[in-house]
């Protein structure tokens, strides 16, 4: 387990990484204020690898998002 | 319900709103999404949707097309997600394969603004929503 630890703390010990994080106190904007980072990386799929965390978490991206807009409307046919 | 308001970064490039899901364990999950009124549709990267238990694992053949953030590929319900501060039950969403440079789990589309009279202050970093 991680100390717990500051965003701004976060942000500069994983720069441009995926954080999974525990333990988590948020602010009035819903960002975190601190928390106990339990997972990072650079890759999406690791953070996110199963098994599950058996508590409540927090993800958040330690970047700036490149998010512009270029997205598809056609779905693909899919069951779960 | 009174209006709620809830505050974002004015100074960001996009509109992020943290929202709150809870998954079929009974666990919250905090998560960061984009404002997104060009999408008809709410999406969720299926990689969450995966870890917290909602689908078995995310598919494995899709594939973003080149030009595209995104690809979104099958529809399903979240029993409970708070946005906004508004409790909802049954949501239907997209699962979604997001380009991991996005940063964010989520596309929050109009299908959920147009549950609620929403008011946009970008001066102020503040979104209303009310319901009708």
């Amino acid at each position: 387990m991680g100390q717990n630890m500051t965003w701004e703390e976060m942000k500069k010990m994983f720069p441009n990484e995926w954080l999974l994080v525990v333990d988590y106190e948020l602010d009035a904007l819903g960002d975190i204020k601190t928390g106990t980072v339990l997972r990072h990386s650079k890759s999406k799929d690791v953070v996110y690898a199963l098994p599950a965390v058996n508590q409540d978490t927090a993800f958040r991206y330690t970047g700036e998002s490149t998010f512009a807009g270029l997205r598809s409307h056609a779905t693909h046919d899919h069951t779960f | 319900m009174p209006p709620m308001i809830t505050p974002f970064d004015p100074k960001r490039h996009h509109i992020h709103i943290r929202f709150f899901v809870t998954d079929p364990r009974g666990r919250h999950h905090a998560l960061d999404g984009v404002l997104d009124t060009g999408a008809p549709r709410t999406e969720f990267s299926d990689k969450f949707l995966a870890f917290a238990g909602f689908i078995r694992e995310p598919a494995k053949n899709i594939a973003i097309k080149p030009g595209l953030q995104t690809q979104k590929y099958g529809k399903l319900l979240i029993p409970i997600l708070e946005i906004c501060g508004h409790a909802i039950s049954d949501f239907e969403i997209f699962a979604s394969r997001f380009d991991e440079s996005w940063g964010v789990d989520a596309l929050i589309g109009l299908d959920f603004f147009k549950k609620f009279r929403v008011t946009i202050d970008t001066q102020a970093g503040q979104i209303r929503t009310e319901p009708f």
